[in-house]
């Protein structure tokens, strides 16, 4: 038989229409996901990006996010598509009955996808760009800055968005024909019912979840080491994810059939219809619920840290800048710290400025990979050398009494020694045994020269040839990589931010200038503390951007998840409510039992996204000290703080939401 | 004095916005005494549905009244409905309307764990009662793993497990087959002779010549009504067809 070139796409569109009540909520889903992942891929490609931190870093996390967003778009696509194909079978059956072939069928499957796809498009990539403007005033109206990120969607973000989305849509395709063409009509007709049978119990599921959690769990709160903990984030990350999901499909349907067994709770009339209801379609609902517990620990991490990071940002800089003016020199030469004072003194009466709480030391520091009590130069290669890997920082004895101002005298042999979680009474360093005379005090932060990032060790040595032992051991083991010995001096004036960086200038250009510009030719840097707060309001503030701006695409996912729940859910739930409400159930029974129902399956992935964010407190306490922030009770508070909206927010949504089914069901 | 008396029971649709009328009832009355078994029949579109939604308290009537022991349906508040229903009516659907998300046991459940029943008390009242609808072999079933006769048992366990004052059946057998047809209307039949007050809407004429009365309706009225008397069933059968024949073609009216 022929039929007109326009048979197939007629009906495709014609079936979308019908449908429209099950289709409009998945267009919506594909738009917004779609929207999504521009913003996201707009954001990791924008031209600003470099320019905040200066660094790979930032994009690289960023790029990771966006894969990160793609995997979820194809996950979350997947999952709504399969519920739509099995609502739809009947219908394909009823075609196939009627007399269509099954590749007449998969040619009206095409046609349908290819009209989702062009919608999903269109309609995505114009929001993308709306929403990526709007978000863009929104944040930098909050933050009150001009910063180097501007609201451009680059090409390369669209050209990405599309193919990622036409891969998703293929592969869809694919799996909507495999569903169909491998089936009888009568298997089909039959299938609608047959994802309402009850869900086995998967034990090993369950169990493999509990181990990939609790691994990533145990990681999380075992990686002492910053460079470690920075090292391993994305495995432990990966491994909760995986463990999330598991134990949402698993673990839920374990535990309301542990729920059903308990008697007297179960045959109570509010938790009667709940467990049965959500025990019969957990197998659908348990992605969506692990969906938005992954989401939602993403949003808690990402704002709480990021809020830290920008309130702490005082601290911050009050560790990298002890000093209003800090010079610092690597590998002096003879004689070059006395320049170094003299110019400065010069430049300071000059300005008829004085140099106030002077500071000045040398230090040595290098890495080591810390045993019981001996510190092992050389590369590291394993994980668990990572973890034992310190930074130590070595300062003589005359330096260390001028800094703290005591009286502290050590003989051959013998050291000062600091580091956290108390002293050993000797220290072997390359086969020489040091005694640990004393503590010392912990003075690496009060003089800046070292803000976490690394398990740090302070040792004080009797004098300069001990450190010149030190410096050419070390030196010998790392070869190429060795570090050099410093000369440190710092100085506060009273100067203003503006005097105070032209004295930075100034400063410089006597030091470090060619003697024929007049300079003293030095290798050394100067910094003043205005400079650096300028540089890290706009590193965090643009940090604070991006973590805003994938917090609010985040939260925007799981608002959708959760109204494609409710909405999906209503329409199939309508009709169980109308037979209870003929057996004898009242409205205000009905609206008792959803309340109960929706209370538990929302209510669990928060539960579940808030136990994470406590698991990766400690992790992310040391992913920020790389930082330089180490205020671990303003994280704390900025956590609780996040905790708090977001559980405020989420109510919102599940008030809104919950309301929209019921009127769905009633 | 009767256990439900229907008294000039009138019910008007009206479309939205103050169109057409529809009658679907015009002036409905009749009583039915304490363990009787009745058959409501009439042709589609005769108001049956429409009748049997006001007796269960499922929609209000535009005027007359419903009074079940004494008691006014229609004049019961919203709020005490459900809790009526649960505990004074029994409901027996066409299409069984069992929740596939319960096991045929927790569905037969649904009303007494609703009205808070203990778990003790519920599982005493289903053993007798299981074994006498022959289901206790199934009970840990889920609907979708029965027949549709065995699902209509279930429903019907459902339905007299709260020990209902007024059974009511909504074509019971429509959506069987024959054999399981006739072995619901035995059921109906046994328990008729224990004692339940049996009130069935029905096409078939072999279902409602199992019934001791039959009503027929006609133009939301109630044109007629048969007694079975001392007929066997056969017999019935008989005088019900020539009466819905003569429905049929309009003839004279006599009650």
């Amino acid at each position: 038989m022929r039929r007109g070139l326009l048979f197939y796409p007629k009906m495709a569109a014609a079936n979308i229409q019908k449908n429209g009540r099950m289709y409009l909520p998945y267009i919506l889903t594909c738009v917004v996901t779609a929207a999504m992942y521009l913003m996201i891929s707009a954001l990791a490609e924008n031209p600003g990006l470099s320019q905040v931190l200066g660094s790979d870093t930032v994009s690289y996390t960023l790029g990771l996010a966006s894969g990160v967003t793609a995997l979820f778009a194809a996950v979350f696509l997947f999952y709504t598509n399969s519920f739509l194909l099995k609502r739809r079978k009947k219908e394909f059956a009823l075609y196939n009955i009627l007399g269509m072939e099954k590749r007449h069928l998969c040619r009206v499957l095409f046609c349908e996808t290819v009209d989702v796809a062009f919608i999903t498009l269109a309609a995505g990539l114009l929001a993308g760009f709306l929403l990526n403007r709007l978000l863009f005033l929104l944040i930098l109206k909050i933050l009150g800055v001009q910063g180097p990120l501007s609201a451009v969607v680059p090409g390369r973000a669209v050209f990405n968005t599309c193919v990622l989305f036409l891969v998703i849509f293929l592969f869809i395709f694919l799996n909507s024909v495999r569903q169909i063409s491998f089936k009888s009509p009568a298997e089909l007709m039959r299938e609608e019912r047959a994802g309402e049978r009850e869900p086995k119990t998967r034990r090993l599921l369950a169990l493999l979840g509990l181990l990939l959690l609790g691994a990533g769990y145990y990681m999380a709160v075992t990686i002492k080491n910053p460079v470690a903990a920075v090292a391993m984030f994305f495995a432990a990350v990966l491994l909760v994810i995986l463990g999330t999901y598991c134990l949402f499909t698993a673990g839920s349907i374990a535990l309301l059939k542990l729920l059903r067994r308990k008697k007297g709770y179960y045959y109570q009339s509010n938790h009667f219809v709940s467990v049965s209801g959500m025990l019969y379609r957990m197998k659908q609902n348990a992605v969506g619920l692990a969906n938005i517990c992954v989401l939602s620990t993403m949003v808690l991490v990402m704002l709480s840290s990021c809020f830290c990071l920008y309130g702490g940002i005082k601290d911050i800089i009050a560790l990298r800048h002890p000093r209003q003016i800090m010079i610092s020199a690597g590998e002096p030469a003879d004689g070059e710290e006395a320049i170094i004072h003299e110019r400065a003194d010069a430049l300071l009466s000059e300005n008829g400025l004085t140099a106030s709480e002077p500071l000045s030391y040398h230090y040595l520091s290098f890495a080591a990979v810390k045993r019981e009590n001996s510190l092992e130069l050389g590369s590291t290669e394993s994980i668990m050398d990572m973890n034992r890997l310190a930074q130590v920082y070595v300062l003589t004895l005359e330096d260390y009494n001028r800094v703290t101002g005591e009286d502290a005298s050590l003989k051959d042999g013998e050291i000062l020694l600091w580091e956290k979680g108390g002293i050993p009474s000797s220290v072997t360093l390359s086969g020489r045994e040091y005694a640990v005379k004393d503590e010392a005090e912990d003075i690496l932060e009060e003089i800046g020269i070292s803000f976490g990032g690394a398990e740090n060790l302070l040792a004080v040595v009797k004098d300069e040839a001990v450190l010149n032992e030190w410096d050419s051991l070390q030196a010998a083991a790392y070869g190429e990589n060795a570090s050099a010995r410093s000369y440190v001096y710092g100085f506060d004036t009273d100067a203003g931010p503006e005097k105070e960086q032209s004295l930075r200038e100034a400063l410089y250009h006597s030091l470090a200038a060619n003697p024929t510009d007049g300079g003293a030719g030095l290798s050394l840097t100067v910094e003043c503390r205005a400079d650096g707060e300028l540089s890290s309001k706009s590193l965090f503030g643009g940090l604070f951007f991006i973590g805003i701006f994938l917090g609010l695409l985040f939260v925007m996912a799981t608002v959708l998840i959760i109204y494609y729940k409710q909405i999906s859910e209503g329409y199939e739930d309508k009709e169980r409510y109308e037979i209870l409400k003929k057996v004898g159930m009242s409205g205000r029974e009905v609206r008792r039992s959803i309340h109960s129902q929706i209370l538990t399956v929302f209510f669990l992935p928060l539960l579940g996204a808030v136990l994470h964010t406590a698991f990766a407190f400690p992790f992310v306490t040391r992913v920020l000290t790389a930082f330089g922030m180490t205020n671990v009770r303003l994280f704390a508070a900025c956590t609780a703080g996040t905790i708090g909206v977001f559980a405020l927010f989420y109510l919102l949504v599940y008030r809104l939401t919950a309301r929209a089914y019921y009127r769905i069901v009633r | 004095m009767a256990m439900l008396e229907v008294r000039h029971l009138k019910k008007i649709y009206t479309a939205r916005f103050g169109g057409s009328r529809v009658e679907a009832l015009r002036n409905v009355c009749f009583s039915v005494e304490k363990g009787e078994y009745t058959a409501i029949m009439g042709e589609s579109g005769s108001g049956k549905t429409t009748l049997l939604n006001i007796l269960a308290a499922l929609d209000k009537p535009t005027a007359g009244e419903v009074i079940l022991e004494g008691r006014d349906v229609t004049k019961i508040p919203e709020r005490e409905l459900a809790q009526f229903r649960r505990s004074r009516l029994g409901f027996v659907f066409q299409e069984f309307n069992l929740l596939d998300t319960f096991s045929l046991r927790d569905n037969i459940f649904l009303p007494l764990v609703l009205a808070g029943t203990p778990y003790r008390e519920m599982e005493r009242r289903l053993s007798g009662l299981a074994e006498r609808l022959g289901i206790d072999e199934l009970l840990n079933k889920y609907p979708y793993e029965v027949s549709g006769g065995q699902k209509q048992r279930a429903a019907v366990a459902r339905a007299v497990i709260t020990e209902p004052e007024l059974l009511l059946a909504d074509e019971p057998t429509g959506a069987l087959d024959s054999r399981s047809s006739d072995s619901l209307l035995e059921l109906f039949g046994v328990l008729n002779d224990c004692g339940q007050t049996i009130l069935m809407v029905t096409h078939s004429v072999k279902a409602a010549s199992q019934a001791r009365r039959v009503l027929f309706i006609k133009d939301g009225e109630v044109f007629h009504q048969l007694y079975r008397g001392k007929d066997r069933p056969e017999q019935f059968f008989g005088k019900i067809s020539d009466t819905l024949t003569m429905i049929a073609s309009g003839g004279g009216r006599y009650a």
